[in-house]
């Protein structure tokens, strides 16, 4: 008999729940993570006594209690997690900046459909077609690669209100460049506009501990700071894992959630792994000022999705980062939160993981110093003034993002490839998360419980 | 278990797996899934639920069977007449 019956690489969110998941029915599982601590992606450290989070702006697909369908309900129902209990705070609003226009967006989908009313008084009809169209769609029946710059083209022909409406979605969801597959566009369509922002009460760590308590509940096994070395093939099959310090353990099955570089990396996949590593990189500047100093900033919104430019383009940089288009977060402005002090905010651009790669130790500091200022003044532009007073700063780059979450390339949202299906060369391994393709907190979870669901409850 | 304990059992896990379930207007047979606004997500739980507390073993093919509840007491009653 095999030490476990399922052995799931990385304590994320879509390892977590997985393995919610499986121990729920009994399976005998051990998650494998390589840190201190779980999350992955989504997790937080500690400065100067403030717990800073390293991923979350936001959670995407706010749904009231009671709505059944919703995917953040279906995904507590299937965490036999009680959704009465798990109190939200839904954004304040956020805001889509180009030079020629600003578009509001809250959870009321009517404010953006207001704002486009008056922007663009021609497209309601093509907008409301848009709506129906996303509505229409099944996101998640298998189908080949589809354009969105092209559908979106195609049925509102107003390039500035496409531009405008592709931002947010791909900076917060799209591992491809330049375009986006339509699946993805609907997904993000719904997550982020039709359902919207919310954050759970407290922090990220306590909605981890809620997810780690109850696999514990269901007998799960977690080891913190066990790097997996490889997987174990034997025949066409897996059968467990060797530790970096040379233990074996063994397993009926293996999930990896660490994307398919990295899977293929352990396993010695042989697939071509430059097409399956994606190209999105950010560096992220998180300013804690102290909340006197927020009164010189605009700070009414939840989230500015600026672009300094008259039309969007999303791609790696050819410099070390673009400030010419990001994101601003204020993680305070939720609605029921008492103002923080210092407050935070948070400032993402597109980075060059080649370029960042290329440095050394100083250079590599003085760039991070140097280009987290231009970030901040970029930011100035769209909230009125650069944060002053900074009481403290750190910045992740893509090398950052890629030692402390495996994700290759720090290419937070994985392959432009993905395995929706779940399946690798060998019967008993799978992946989830990223690379599977259910990408947001709520995505990486649902990601996780149907592999499981699909993979390894029926049998 | 008798026709009433099953009954009981299911809708015990049901609400097990659905905080929001609620019986009062429930049909005995009109589909469980449409009146509890289940998905097949949900379906897959009480499946694998009657499988950990009794050790049934449900084939795919046999889901329909479990469409309402007086067919799931049909179904399980010669299946757990010793449970």
């Amino acid at each position: 008999m095999a030490d476990y019956q399922l052995i799931i690489i990385g304590c994320g969110l879509s390892g977590l729940a997985a393995g919610i998941r499986a121990a729920r029915f009994g399976r005998r599982t051990l998650i494998l993570e390589q840190h201190t601590v779980a999350g992955g992606l989504n997790s937080y450290y500690h400065r100067r006594g403030v717990l800073l989070e390293t991923g979350l702006h936001a959670m995407t697909n706010f749904a009231a209690i009671g709505d059944k369908r919703a995917p953040l309900n279906r995904l507590f129902r299937q965490l036999k997690l009680s959704r009465r209990a798990f109190v939200t705070h839904e954004q304040i609003g956020s805001e889509i900046v180009f030079p020629q226009l600003r578009l509001a967006f809250s959870n009321d989908f009517s404010l953006l459909e207001a704002g486009i009313a008056a922007a663009f008084p021609g497209c309601m009809d093509r907008f409301a077609r848009l709506v129906r169209a996303v509505d229409a769609y099944d996101p998640f029946a298998p189908a080949p690669w589809r354009s969105t710059r092209e559908f979106l083209s195609s049925i509102l022909a107003e390039p500035l209100l496409e531009d405008m409406l592709l931002l947010p979605l791909m900076v917060y969801g799209n591992a491809e460049e330049h375009d986006m597959d339509l699946g993805q566009f609907v997904i993000m369509f719904r997550a982020v506009f039709q359902d919207g922002f919310f954050r759970p009460q407290g922090t990220i760590r306590d909605f981890l501990d809620m997810l780690v308590a109850q696999f514990r509940r269901f007998d799960g096994e977690i080891r913190f700071q066990s790097p997996v070395a490889s997987i174990i093939r034997r025949h066409d099959r897996v059968a467990g894992v060797v530790l970096a310090d040379g233990e074996e353990i063994s397993g009926d099955a293996v999930l990896s959630t660490v994307g398919i570089p990295g899977t293929a990396r352990l396993a010695g996949w042989d697939l071509d792994v430059a097409a399956h590593t994606g190209r999105m990189s950010f560096m992220e500047t998180i300013a804690l000022v102290p909340a006197r100093s927020m009164a010189e900033l605009r700070h009414d919104r939840t989230i500015f999705f600026y672009n300094l430019e008259p039309t969007f383009s999303y791609q790696r940089p050819d410099d070390l980062l673009d400030v010419s288009w990001g994101v601003i977060c204020f993680p305070g402005n939720f609605q029921g939160l008492e103002a923080a002090d210092p407050a935070q905010v948070r400032v993402t651009n597109a980075a060059n993981y080649e370029l960042w790669q290329r440095l050394e130790d100083d250079d590599y500091r003085r760039a991070k110093e140097r280009w987290s200022a231009k970030s901040l003044a970029a930011a100035g532009k769209i909230i009125g003034n650069s944060p002053a007073d900074i009481v403290y700063q750190d910045s992740f780059t893509p090398l950052t993002i890629e030692r402390f979450t495996a994700k290759a390339e720090g290419a937070v949202y994985g392959s432009p490839r993905k395995i929706r299906d779940g399946r690798t060369p060998w019967p008993n391994l799978f992946i989830a998360g990223t690379d599977q393709g259910y990408l947001g907190i709520v995505g990486a979870m649902l990601s996780g419980v149907t592999i499981v669901n699909q993979h390894l409850l029926g049998s | 278990m008798t026709r009433d304990e099953i009954k009981d059992m299911i809708l015990e896990i049901i609400e097990d797996i659905d905080e929001e379930a609620e019986f009062d207007q429930l049909d005995p047979d009109a589909p469980l899934r449409d009146q509890l606004d289940l998905d097949s997500m949900d379906f897959l739980d009480i499946v694998m639920e009657l499988r950990k507390r009794y050790k049934l073993q449900i084939p795919e093919e046999e889901y329909p069977q479990l469409a309402t509840l007086t067919s799931c007491v049909n179904y399980l009653e010669p299946r757990l007449k010793d449970a």
